[in-house]
């Protein structure tokens, strides 16, 4: 199955370090056309997600699950998290051929295997992208409203957590993403997230590049337009 | 009777759901089911015994995830479990027909080398656990809910090699009948039967509904006994709580249905319960049996292909193999992998559909080459490989960490040879050449070469080899020391196809040896072949005439539908151009033939970069002259604007990689001269790190300022990183990391090359590297992209 959403040109090039310029030659261009294409034909696209009760203090959160309580410390999650009653946590990958495309790139052209990375980084993004806007209209039917995604290792949240996800969601049975000793994830191309339910919009809960605590060195988010 | 005795002869019965039920008994959440095995052995014995009572006759020990990632005390576990669920069979009456299955799940790492389990240390994980299991008196190794076909590989490698109990390996599918890891359920089935295990089948994943069509295609494709093992419907959730809705009585129904399909061995999965069990045996054992049948089709399966032997004759890539090819020699001395994979890369763009892989060279350690070049190929080409050498340490361990079933080249009709090669193909699994050749050398007449053959299908008889997965070699030599040899060759080939139903298979080049515009006679004889019956060429499919030779076969033997593949082969041939390889690749564009090299090199033009050095070499300038004059100028621009924030990365990587083509053309035109280097630096990605696109860029930019890289890869351990600097006394140590993860083992990997070497200047990056921490961890110097790592070096040696 195809990635089944559109890649964004711009941010497929945001990836790739072009910083809000329009001189990229057509020859460059329809390289990373065809790179986004191949990305996307070759993408298998999956995620599995669950929804939960939680409790939101100051600087904690309790995820409650079935006959699981788990804790997680962070005031930025807290902070995003802040009156909810729910979260939906979900892991999302688009499978393992980008990553072969990047390695298969890597021995014939340092370009080529930058153009995928960032096609690959894209396509994740603009999948759960997809599949968040499903959620949040299902949800405001519901008159409920939902708050940012939220992953473990961004602010004050431990990387470590990846490990209570894939125990929660059972992630490597049902959509074949691995964790190495180092808590990354293969393929390199998922992610996995919180994203809060709650009964009112938390305005505040969208910080975008300056809630992040690598704003101030990230090469990404000059000259973006994200907020 | 035994279970062996009984499988694929009657209605058998597995257990279901494990999980679901220890919940309802108050297992926690993050709370390993395994541990109940020795704080509440009563409750497991409760669950076994549900299932012996409901009718199951093979019952799974509570040990699904009981490996040394989850438990220090394994055999203590896994024991225990084994002795629970016999006293269930004892205490059900059951001790006459029913069996205890040692429960062997996935170990929840991927293997390398996508993952950072290696094969080996999967198997001793697996050996681990089945040992304790087959010592407490288990009575089978059932691995299950496998995902991966590689990690079922290594389980069921464990099994052979722990005991001789039947082994039953169940996967996972998507509904698509594809595993996780994107192979198909032909080649999964092709592998494990290769492997030899008792039986096979699918499990998990969902309900019984949506697993009826991928039981069909097993019924289809396999010769072995089939186990159905679906869940009870397909999961939801409901108050953060996993729910399954398929009561006993529809699942019984739609396992009547499988049943009719031909399956042997039918039970549950997650959600299904001893109510489920005994509702479905209740219907299911009246549906009338039909024994597994033998199919004939010949499969070479990769993790994720899976190549059919005949009628359509299969391309097999010559180009990995040393013999007579200077630069693939030095690339092998050199451990020069990117060459290697370069040209896996390119016979597989030309239409390869297996490459055969032959490192065997005098001074090099075969073995262990056969196995890293294996791994690596398998992390770029989803194709199927030959595995080719004389060595036979070299087959057993290429043939141990293959992801798939490969074909193997060779076995000869000596008995020595024989009894080397037929005890691995029987272990492990694979398509086996067969050269009939013996004692007494190569018979000069096809009389004498079916009298082999027929003596290589009998030996492969004795080792339980089946046929169909033996291919024998016509033997082609050349005609010009010969006169007779092709029609010898083509006279075996066809032999071979008539009298044993065989498949067939010819080193196609040899039949032209010492004889000019060797290509003609080549491409023709192939043409012959096949028409003689020929089942796989080797074949260097780069070459153009070869390919034509094929492709027009296909199409006139009506092996291409819609001679589709012709028609896009060749849809811009020109006629008269012999050597048009038919690919539809376009040159470099026209627009782009007129730029000098320093203008292709700073618009990343790769194509016009290699023709503008190969024009200036052929005008007669000398080459250090054109790379000084026009070449590092031009990368020093790009670099320089890169460094200024004018030019962006990019286009800084496409003019790497142009000026890495332009001096492959020097390279190409100086091979026997020595080269002019100005130092040497060991790359890598610290242990941990998987991320080496960073690290990929910093050495494309190193080798086009000079200097000879030596890339340890990435996840590379310290102490690899430590020895290989002594060993080639290195001077500069380049480390990268991503993660703020990983850059603990960076600090580690400095502190031991510290101690060990402390006249190394290390330099590091990354994404999560800034100046501080680099002095943090005791680096020598950071550098923030590959511009600024070529420039610490210069300053290094340049000094």
């Amino acid at each position: 199955m195809p990635l089944g959403v559109e890649i964004p040109l711009k941010e497929v090039k945001r990836y790739m370090g072009y910083h809000g310029i329009a001189d990229i030659s057509s020859d460059t261009e329809e390289r990373i056309r065809k790179a986004v294409d191949q990305v996307s034909s070759q993408s298998h696209p999956r995620i599995v997600s669950k929804e939960y009760p939680v409790t939101v203090s100051d600087d904690e959160i309790v995820i409650h699950a079935g006959n699981e309580e788990l804790v997680l410390h962070s005031t930025a999650l807290a902070r995003n998290l802040k009156d909810c009653c729910g979260a939906v946590l979900l892991a999302a990958t688009i499978g393992p051929a980008c990553d072969m495309l990047v390695r298969r790139a890597g021995v014939t052209s340092a370009a080529d295997a930058s153009i995928y990375q960032a096609a690959g980084a894209a396509a994740i993004e603009s999948f759960l992208d997809d599949y968040n806007d499903r959620l949040k209209a299902e949800y405001e039917a519901q008159g409920l409203f939902l708050r940012p995604r939220f992953s473990p290792g961004y602010g004050d949240l431990d990387l470590g957590h990846q490990k209570d996800w894939f125990r929660l969601l059972d992630i490597s049975k049902q959509i074949g993403i691995e964790l190495t000793d180092s808590l990354l994830m293969v393929p390199t191309k998922s992610v996995t997230a919180i994203i809060g339910v709650g009964i009112s919009e938390n305005r505040t809960a969208c910080t975008g590049c300056a809630g992040c605590n690598r704003h101030a060195t990230c090469e990404f988010s000059k000259g973006s337009n994200e907020t | 009777m035994s279970l062996r005795e009984r499988l694929g002869k009657e209605w058998l019965f597995c257990d279901g759901g494990t999980g679901s039920i220890l919940q309802k008994m108050g297992l926690k959440g993050g709370e390993l089911p395994e541990t109940w095995n020795l704080t509440r052995p009563d409750d497991i014995k409760a669950l076994n015994k549900g299932y012996f009572e409901a009718g199951s006759n093979i019952v799974n020990t509570n040990t699904f995830g009981a490996n040394r990632f989850k438990f220090d005390n394994v055999s203590e576990i896994v024991s225990a479990a084994v002795r629970i669920c016999q006293q269930a069979r004892k205490e059900a009456g059951r001790e006459d027909d029913a069996y205890v299955a040692i429960d062997i799940g996935p170990t929840g790492k991927l293997l390398e080398p996508m993952g950072d389990l290696p094969f080996n240390e999967a198997v001793d994980i697996f050996a681990e656990m089945i040992k304790a299991g087959y010592e407490a008196g288990g009575d089978l190794v059932l691995i299950e809910t496998m995902s991966d076909s590689y990690e079922a590989k290594a389980a069921v490698v464990a099994a052979k090699e722990t005991c001789n109990l039947p082994v039953i390996v169940t996967m996972v599918y998507d509904e698509s009948g594809k595993l996780l890891t994107g192979g198909g359920v032909e080649g999964t089935v092709a592998m494990l039967e290769g492997l030899k295990v008792d039986a096979i089948g699918i499990n998990c994943g969902f309900g019984p509904a949506q697993m009826l069509p991928i039981a069909k295609r097993l019924v289809e494709c396999s010769s072995l006994p089939i186990v159905v093992n679906p869940n009870a419907g397909l999961p939801r959730t409901e108050n953060g709580e996993t729910v399954y809705d398929v009561d006993p009585e529809e699942f019984a129904e739609i396992m009547e249905q499988i049943a009719r399909l031909g399956v042997h061995v039918m039970g549950g999965c997650c959600g299904t319960t001893p109510g489920h069990i005994k509702a479905m045996k209740d219907r299911v054992k009246n549906v009338p049996f039909v024994t597994p049948d033998a199919k004939n089709t010949t499969y070479v399966t990769s993790f994720a292909d899976c190549v059919k032997i005949g009628p359509r004759p299969v391309i097999i890539g010559e180009r990995i193999n040393p013999t007579g090819k200077k630069k693939l020699q030095q690339a092998l001395r050199d451990n020069n992998t990117d060459y290697i994979l370069t040209e896996a890369l390119k016979q597989e763009e030309a239409g390869a559909h297996i490459l055969d892989v032959n490192v065997g060279l005098p001074e090099i350690d075969e073995p262990s080459m056969m196995e890293d070049v294996i791994l690596k190929i398998q992390s770029v080409t989803n194709l199927p490989l030959q595995i080719d050498t004389t060595n036979i340490e070299a087959l057993e361990r290429g043939m141990r960490i293959y992801n798939g079933k490969p074909m193997i080249n060779s076995v000869n009709g000596k008995i020595e040879n024989i009894e080397a090669v037929m005890p691995l193909v029987a272990k492990y699994g694979g398509v086996l050449v067969g050269l009939p050749l013996d004692e007494s050398g190569i018979p000069e007449t096809s009389d004498g070469r079916i009298a082999i053959a027929k003596r290589i299908y009998e030996a492969a008889d004795k080792y339980n080899i089946p046929r169909k997965d033996i291919v024998i070699d016509g033997l082609a030599m050349t005609i010009s020391s010969d006169p007779n040899s092709a029609i010898a060759t083509l006279d075996t080939v066809r032999r071979v196809r008539d009298e044993f139903s065989g498949h067939s298979i010819l080193g196609v080049s040899n039949i032209s040896f010492g004889l000019p515009a060797r290509e003609l006679v080549n491409s023709h004889f192939l043409t012959m072949a096949m028409q003689n019956g020929l089942s796989c060429a080797i074949i260097n499919p780069c070459n153009g005439p070869m390919m034509a030779s094929f492709r027009s076969f296909n199409a006139l033997m009506n092996l291409d539908p819609n001679l589709e593949e012709y028609i896009s082969a060749y849809k811009d041939y020109v006629a008269g151009t012999a050597a048009s390889t038919g690919s539809s690749k376009a040159s470099s564009a026209s627009s782009s033939a007129v730029l000098t090299l320093g203008e292709a090199i700073e618009r990343g033009v790769t194509g016009r970069a290699a023709e503008a050095m190969k024009e200036a070499l052929d005008s007669g300038r000398e080459s250090l002259e054109i790379i000084d004059a026009e070449l590092i100028p031009a990368l020093d621009r790009v670099g320089k604007g890169y460094e200024a924030g004018t030019v962006f990365l990019p286009q800084l990587l496409m003019s790497a990689d142009a000026a890495k083509a332009a001096f492959a053309v020097v390279k190409e035109a100086m091979s026997d001269k020595p080269r002019n280097i100005k130092g040497r630096v060991i790359l890598a990605t610290v242990k941990g790190d998987i991320h080496d696109i960073g690290k990929n860029i910093v050495k494309v930019m190193l080798e086009n300022y000079g200097y000879d890289v030596i890339d340890l890869g990435k996840d590379v351990p310290p102490e690899v990183i430590v020895d290989c600097a002594i060993e080639n006394n290195i001077r500069v140590v380049g480390l990268s990391a991503l993660m703020t993860t990983t850059v603990a083992s960076m600090e580690e990997t400095i502190k031991l090359l510290r101690e060990k070497k402390p006249d190394t200047l290390v330099v590091v990056g990354g994404a999560v590297m800034t100046p501080e921490y680099s002095e943090k961890i005791g680096a020598d110097a950071y550098a923030k992209d590959a511009m600024a790592t070529v420039r610490y070096c210069d300053s290094v040696f340049e000094a």
